[in-house]
């Protein structure tokens, strides 16, 4: 039985996809005198508007339209016009048509262009021979340590400030340059807050509370710490794979009105490093060892938040 | 009547479950060697804080295999997973020569463990897709591993980023999966 409801929900799609859409389409049309994207103007704001806007463009058989999820901010102007022509829209009739249209584009290409910027940083690795890497490094260490000196650019210390080994520059890997930009990014336009977590996920006490294993002479004051800079090279994976999924579009369409740009997205990432702290400490893990664990219970927790077209962080 | 019986056959006949054990020091490769065995996307990995385990089908086995983070601030945690572990591998980077002294001590320091006493180990040379990685010889001599007698065991080359050598590791350990020394 359920292969034949398979069948039919996919007769279904096909037809509607391919036949009844359109006839819908010229039915509303011929009673509203508007055409789709007008309708969806009239009736949606917000994240819903654009995401409207967006598919209607995308599943259009026309080229104009199709092509217009991808313009160029330069172009807007341009495509605007060229999808009234199209749709033969009047100006004068609809004077919102072309404003709301170039509002929903910038959006809409944003997202695109900044998916695109963010794997072009992502791509880069750290490059111990770029100066302006190696300064942006040290730079993280003054942010967070700024009454302890680095001794050497190699050097133990680096595990202070949640580092794996006695060079970060592998730590890096999958997430190359961004992860390091992230970690810069919080710590200075957050500096008390990141502070505060180093402390915390430092503390020996806290870290202490939940003893998950008998063992002895086992360093127990590591048992509830989780190391700063890895888990923010771990969120910088979380920002980066929601994004790249365009489980970011209701949140990112709602929060900026024009184009998005990196500064938004590092923003989300501040978030992400804010909540999941608070979250970690909540949920009281037994210890370090269940990392993964809590980290998909949180991200299950974001998507969650960011499947709702109101969302609003 | 007769396809539920074959089918209620096969179901009480289930692959032997294995425990495989994945060390290694931090940037050895371990999270991306388990992701190639599992078929995913190694494009953007990220340093293990904790562990990761995943499940794989292999020539009648279920391999579960458990990837531990390598920073030495949870190493003391590797010992909460040697229990039943019927497979270790342990990965090197053989690029990363000024730590050999480091992982060789490492693995000095598993190979004593009472409760890995006779468990196969598997040693990959991993990165072998780098210019700079010695080849598997020269660690086998550097680590000493001629002088393991207590165990079965094998050095295999691999690259975990390209997938070359891997299979004929996981081959090494499908035929050993039994030869724990009792």
């Amino acid at each position: 039985i359920p292969m034949f409801e398979n069948m039919f929900i996919s007769l279904w799609e096909f037809f509607y996809g391919n036949f009844f859409r359109y006839w819908m389409k010229w039915i509303l049309r011929q009673m509203t005198g508007k055409c789709e994207l007008q309708r969806i103007f009239d009736t949606y704001v917000g994240a819903q508007r654009t995401h409207r806007i967006e598919n209607s463009l995308t599943s259009s058989k026309n080229k104009v339209l199709r092509e217009a999820t991808h313009v160029t901010q330069s172009e807007v102007d341009k495509c605007v016009e060229d999808i009234m022509k199209e749709k033969n829209i009047n100006p004068e009739k609809d004077a919102s048509f072309k404003i709301c249209m170039k509002a929903c584009l910038l959006q809409i290409s944003g997202y695109k262009q900044l998916y695109a910027d963010v794997e072009n940083e992502r791509k880069k690795p750290y490059d111990s021979d770029n100066l302006q890497h190696e300064k942006l490094l040290l730079k993280l260490w003054s942010l967070l340590m700024p009454k302890n000196k680095l001794k050497a650019r190699i050097s133990k210390q680096w595990a202070d400030i949640g580092f794996q080994g006695d060079d970060p520059k592998t730590d890096f890997r999958g997430m190359g340059i961004l992860g390091l930009i992230h970690l810069v990014y919080f710590s200075e336009n957050y500096t008390a807050v990141a502070h505060q977590i180093l402390s915390r996920s430092n503390h020996p006490k806290l870290g202490n509370t939940k003893v998950g294993y008998s063992f002895e002479n086992c360093e127990v004051k590591y048992k509830m710490r989780y190391s700063y800079a890895i888990v923010g090279i771990n969120l910088t994976e979380m920002a980066y794979s929601l994004l790249k999924s365009e489980a970011l579009k209701f949140y990112l369409y709602n929060f900026v009105p024009g184009i998005p740009t990196m500064e938004h997205f590092h923003q989300f990432y501040c978030y992400l490093v804010y909540e999941f702290d608070k979250f970690w400490f909540e949920e009281e893990p037994e210890s370090i060892m269940y990392f993964n664990l809590y980290r998909e219970k949180f991200h299950e927790k974001i998507k969650r938040l960011l499947l709702d077209s109101n969302v609003a962080l | 009547k007769g396809l539920l019986s074959i089918l209620r056959k096969l179901k009480s006949a289930p692959d032997q479950e294995v425990r495989i054990l994945l060390l290694g020091l931090d940037n050895a490769g371990k999270t991306t060697l388990l992701k190639q065995l599992a078929s995913e996307d190694i494009s953007h990995i990220t340093p293990t804080q904790g562990f990761n385990i995943k499940s794989v089908q292999s020539q009648g086995f279920k391999l579960n295999v458990w990837d531990i983070g390598g920073q030495r601030k949870i190493r003391p945690y590797w010992r909460n997973y040697f229990e039943n572990t019927d497979i270790l591998i342990y990965v090197i980077d053989s690029a990363d020569r000024k730590r050999f002294e480091e992982t060789g001590q490492e693995l000095a320091e598993l190979l004593e463990e009472e409760k890995l006493s006779c468990v196969p180990v598997l040693i990959f040379a991993n990165k072998q897709d780098l210019l700079t990685a010695a080849p598997a010889s020269e660690i086998a001599e550097g680590l000493n591993l001629h002088t393991i007698r207590d165990r079965v065991w094998q050095i295999q080359s691999c690259s975990a980023l390209t997938g070359e050598g891997v299979q004929d590791g996981m081959n090494w350990v499908c035929k050993n999966v039994n030869a724990k020394k009792k």
